[in-house]
């Protein structure tokens, strides 16, 4: 029983630090949370199940087709509720993160009118096939998650660290506006990044079909919140924090199910990040906590 | 009847408009000292939950059990308050929100306590309550000229307008008052106030307690309005709304969440018939509202111009830079 | 013909009945069903001309504070004689006091938990509470696969599921089986992955699950997936054909007791079906066929009372006895609660059928 919750924990794992990662960039880029982000996940997870199990096209269309839409959602996000706001001096800090809690409900409802509420099918052809080994069952399905999250954390980290573009957002990340007077288009770097942390929780929306092969308009709340509780627990702006935090959430929550009690599974993420915050409030990887951060 | 036109329906409403206020200050007074407390939901639910388990299964008089939950929840606010001194911003946000949930969970799993999911029902209704008591002494609201369920609604509607109205008196004079000002100080530059004297970790600790306190009075009163809470009224759902109460109302001005909490509870309500597309357009006016007029709608120069006062002198100053 | 039509309206009972229910978010699925329900009997018993009902729909969203508004709409704002529903045992408990106190008879057709119809004189329902439900079903289980040790696997952040899990430990502890474990998820969960190799690890001979459909359905199909053999056993909320339609295959073996059972051999619920399917699409589930009824007694106790008036609706919905609807017989005990057989289904080749 072990080996069979350890994989369930590392696939839960997987899809939260790919959902994580998406927070985690734009947070470092914008210094905002965007909340919107659950119901982006949330929607991506939508459109792939409408192109994998009521159009029946490969999973490959699904993912193009969820990563296009999240990319489009995540573009308007930035240009309609967030650029908007970024020149002005009064108001409070608060101001974008209100701006991106209304999107989210707004998204929430949208896709209950859409899609009406309850559970959705999300068939995928492959998901019956599994492997045998030794005492223990893999299914295929599994297998696919954990390759893909970690083609896309590799990919991520090799657009953040040796592509120029990367190191431009590294660059905003760091000082917004000392990268603009270095020549960095700090304009067109913000939204790339909304739109690819956006795409990235379109593809998590697949995984997550995938895996549980059920999906519902309530999914982007939760994931949001969890998606939150990791990068505070790993370090906000930090991409191995997301990670790192992901996998162990996912992780922890199957094992206190297996071994504990499986009432107080959501109240794990928060545990954790209050823990964590009192002991090392920049997280695991994040860097000292500047005065000037607020 | 004389008074046909009084409507227990709007009594109603009327009646959670007024919780809703007192949860919007409650969210507004930690948010005074610059700190951002999402966690009301949490401490809305203590003050409910002790309240409604000291009058159910205790038979403490309900003025008694509404005395205690709001004290007890205040006492978290300062268990919550003393480490949150560590955080800023955006992680203390997520830190009480967290502690809200993990409250939730607990109260959903604690079943032997507050009877988890299942809930507290047969609440001692503040209503019901005065009727039967007055009915004993041979008062009958038909000397009114009331209906039964008019006299239970209005004595409600009144008892929450007095609460509401004490209570925003109260943090007015406070806010005019060494601690207003030392909030407000703390707020504009912490470093400056502390340099300056002010015992920063007194005023933020007071701030956080003083909001626990109100919101667990909005939960004790709110237990005793509808006579039956279960861990779903207290959700982060509910922890969002009474922040956007705040920050669309007004987070600089007092005022700010008394009108965001009255605009924002009418607008559902009077939106029933597109009631479909209600929580859409809840949505979209949020991201208008901080796009067109981020500061919230409720701000000091326009208290000051509503009362002829010119410039800026609410209390909880904003920018020194206007 | 102006005048005729007008002395035969004018002889009819007219009645102004509220209805709460949930149009929009979660449990929408069952709304749907018990307002669908309400309105084809509505144009029935209008129809026949007796009567003539004017519902006033109103939705509470599932919320608790929204349902209250909406009762406090329907009784002062509407002026209607009585109310039926809400849809959920969580807005019932905080409405019911409410209507109580007002003297508006208000009636239930979907709440099932525990303490309903004592909240006052005032609350009746119809629906079959899982107090009586479970014990069938459990005990036709236990025997027929000769069952020692069960899991149970429940929601516990909702009323209504919990509420049917302390229903089922207690006929678990008291047919003597050996639980060995118990379980529970929260709404909204779509992975309960870890849950179920738990359950799997320690070979129960079945499980008893407390669930609404949404969950309900996820559940069997995940652990159908992950090679759980053994049979489940529902409480109320997976009678809906909504569970066959999310599990498909995964459905197949499950057993419920409802009091609805659309394929019985009865030309009266054979009528209700072919027409219910004509007006809207497909069949009607339990919650459809327990509005349906519900309204036909409204509308029993209206003609006895006399006419329009909360009172005497009252004490006329308090004497009904024996009424026979598409349900089967029914009658109101002295608490308002419901006196009515309930048939344990299971789910075979697609559909519910009776489990011998």
């Amino acid at each position: 029983m072990f080996a069979e919750q350890l994989i369930n924990g590392i696939t839960l794992g997987s899809i939260y630090a790919i959902v994580a990662l998406g927070y985690t960039i734009v947070f470092g880029v914008l210094d905002i949370i965007n909340m919107a982000h659950g119901e982006i996940f949330m929607f991506g997870a939508f459109v792939g199940m409408l192109i994998a199990t009521k159009a029946h096209a490969p999973l490959w269309a699904a993912f193009l087709g969820a990563i296009a839409v999240t990319a489009v959602m995540g573009y308007l996000l930035e240009r309609i509720a967030l650029r908007p706001l970024r020149g002005r001096s009064g108001g409070s800090a608060l101001a974008p993160l209100i701006s991106t809690i209304g999107v989210s409900i707004l998204l929430e409802n949208t896709a209950h009118k859409l899609f009406g509420a309850g559970n959705q099918l999300f068939e995928t052809s492959f998901a019956e096939i599994k492997f045998e080994v030794g005492p223990v069952t893999v299914y295929l399905v599994q297998a696919a998650i954990l390759a893909i999250a970690i083609l896309l954390m590799a990919g991520l980290w090799l657009w953040l660290y040796k592509t120029r573009a990367g190191k431009g957002l590294r660059a905003t990340a760091e000082n917004l506006e000392t990268a603009g007077l270095l020549g960095v288009d700090t304009t067109k770097i913000i939204t790339a990044t909304v739109v690819v942390a956006s795409s990235m929780g379109g593809v998590a929306g697949v995984l997550v079909g995938m895996a549980f092969n059920y999906i519902n308009n309530q999914m982007g709340l939760s994931m949001g919140l969890k998606g939150l509780a990791i990068i505070i627990f790993g370090g906000m702006g930090s991409v191995a924090g997301a990670v790192a935090g992901g996998i162990l959430l996912g992780l922890s929550e199957t094992f206190v199910v297996a071994y504990g009690s499986s009432g107080y599974r959501d109240a794990i993420a928060f545990i954790a990040i209050i823990v964590v915050l009192l002991i090392k409030p920049q997280g695991l990887f994040g860097q000292a906590l500047p005065e000037t951060r607020r | 009847m004389p008074f046909d036109w009084l409507n227990p329906y709007h009594l109603q409403v009327a009646s959670f408009l007024l919780i809703n206020v007192l949860l919007g200050v409650s969210i507004y007074i930690t948010l005074a000292t610059g700190q951002l407390s999402l966690g009301n939901a949490g401490f809305m639910s203590i003050g409910a939950y002790a309240s409604a388990i000291l009058t159910t299964l205790h038979g403490i008089p309900m003025p008694v059990g509404i005395l205690l939950g709001s004290l007890l929840a205040g006492a978290s606010g300062v268990l919550v308050g003393i480490p949150a001194l560590r955080l800023r911003g955006v992680y203390l946000a997520i830190a009480t929100l967290g502690f809200g949930e993990v409250v939730r969970v607990v109260f959903v799993n604690w079943e032997s306590l507050t009877g988890g999911a299942v809930g507290i029902a047969a609440i001692p209704q503040m209503g019901r309550e005065i009727l039967a008591a007055l009915g004993k002494s041979g008062f009958s609201p038909g000397t009114l000229g009331l209906r039964n369920n008019q006299f239970i609604s209005l004595s409600v509607f009144l008892i929450l307008l007095a609460a509401t109205l004490l209570s925003i008196l109260f943090f007015l004079r406070l806010s005019s008052s060494r601690v207003g000002r030392a909030y407000n100080a703390i707020r504009m530059d912490e470093t400056a106030a502390e340099a300056a004297g002010i015992d920063t970790t007194y005023y933020k600790v007071l701030a956080f307690s003083q909001g626990a306190l109100l919101s667990g009075f909005a939960g004790a009163l709110f237990a005793h309005t509808t006579s039956y809470i279960s861990p779903a009224d207290f959700t982060y759902h509910r922890a969002v709304e009474i922040l956007v109460f705040a920050v669309f109302g007004g987070g600089e001005h007092l005022l700010g969440p008394v009108f965001g909490a009255m605009f924002l509870t009418v607008v559902p309500e009077a939106l029933r018939f597109v009631s479909d597309y209600r929580y859409i357009i809840y949505g979209i006016l949020l991201v208008l509202m901080m796009t067109f007029r981020p500061q919230g709608v409720i701000d000091p120069p326009l208290v000051g111009r509503l009362t002829r006062r010119g410039t800026a002198e609410g209390p909880w100053r904003s920018d020194s830079t206007r | 013909m102006i005048a005729f039509a007008l002395v035969f309206m004018g002889a009819a009972i007219q009645g102004k009945i509220g209805v709460i229910s949930i149009l929009t978010g979660q449990g929408s699925g069952y709304g749907e069903a018990i307002t669908n329900g309400f309105k084809l009997a509505r144009d029935e018993i209008n129809a026949k001309g007796a009567v003539h009902i004017e519902l006033v729909i109103e939705d509470s969203s599932g919320k608790q504070e929204q349902a209250l508004a909406a009762g406090q709409k329907l009784i002062n704002s509407a002026q209607v004689v009585a109310i039926l529903g809400p849809t959920l045992s969580t807005e019932m408990k905080v409405m019911g006091p409410e209507a109580n106190a007002s003297g508006v008879p208000i009636m239930g057709t979907s709440t099932t938990a525990a303490g309903i119809t004592q909240i006052g004189k005032y609350v009746f329902r119809n629906s079959l509470p899982e107090s009586q439900a479970i014990p069938a079903s459990v005990k036709k289980a236990v025997k027929k696969y000769n069952i020692k040790k069960v899991a149970l696997f429940y929601g516990n952040d909702d009323v209504f599921t919990k509420s049917g899990f302390d229903t089922m430990k207690k006929v678990a502890e008291d047919l003597k089986l050996s639980i060995v474990t118990i379980e529970t998820f929260q709404k909204g969960q779509s992975d309960y992955k870890a849950q179920l190799t738990k359950i799997k690890g320690l070979s129960p001979d079945a499980v008893f699950c407390s669930a609404l459909y949404e969950e309900g359905a996820v559940i069997l199909s995940q652990a159908r997936k992950m090679g759980i053999k053994v049979p489940f056993v529902g409480g109320n909320g997976f009678n809906s054909p909504k569970v066959i339609e999310i599990a498909k295959e995964a459905a197949e073996g499950l057993l419920v007791a409802t009091p609805w059972f659309a394929d019985r051999n009865d030309p009266k619920v054979k009528a209700f079906v072919a027409r219910y399917e004509k007006a809207y699409g497909k069949k009607p589930d339990q919650f459809a066929a327990q509005a349906y009824d519900a309204l036909y007694i409204m509308a029993e106790a209206l003609q006895k009372a006399g006419k329009a008036d909360r009172e005497k609706l009252r004490d006329a919905l308090a004497g009904i006895r024996n009424f026979d609807g598409v349900l089967g017989k029914f009658s109101f005990d002295a608490d308002r609660d419901v006196v009515m057989e309930p048939n344990v289904l299971i789910i075979k080749d697609g559909k519910f059928q009776m489990f011998q």
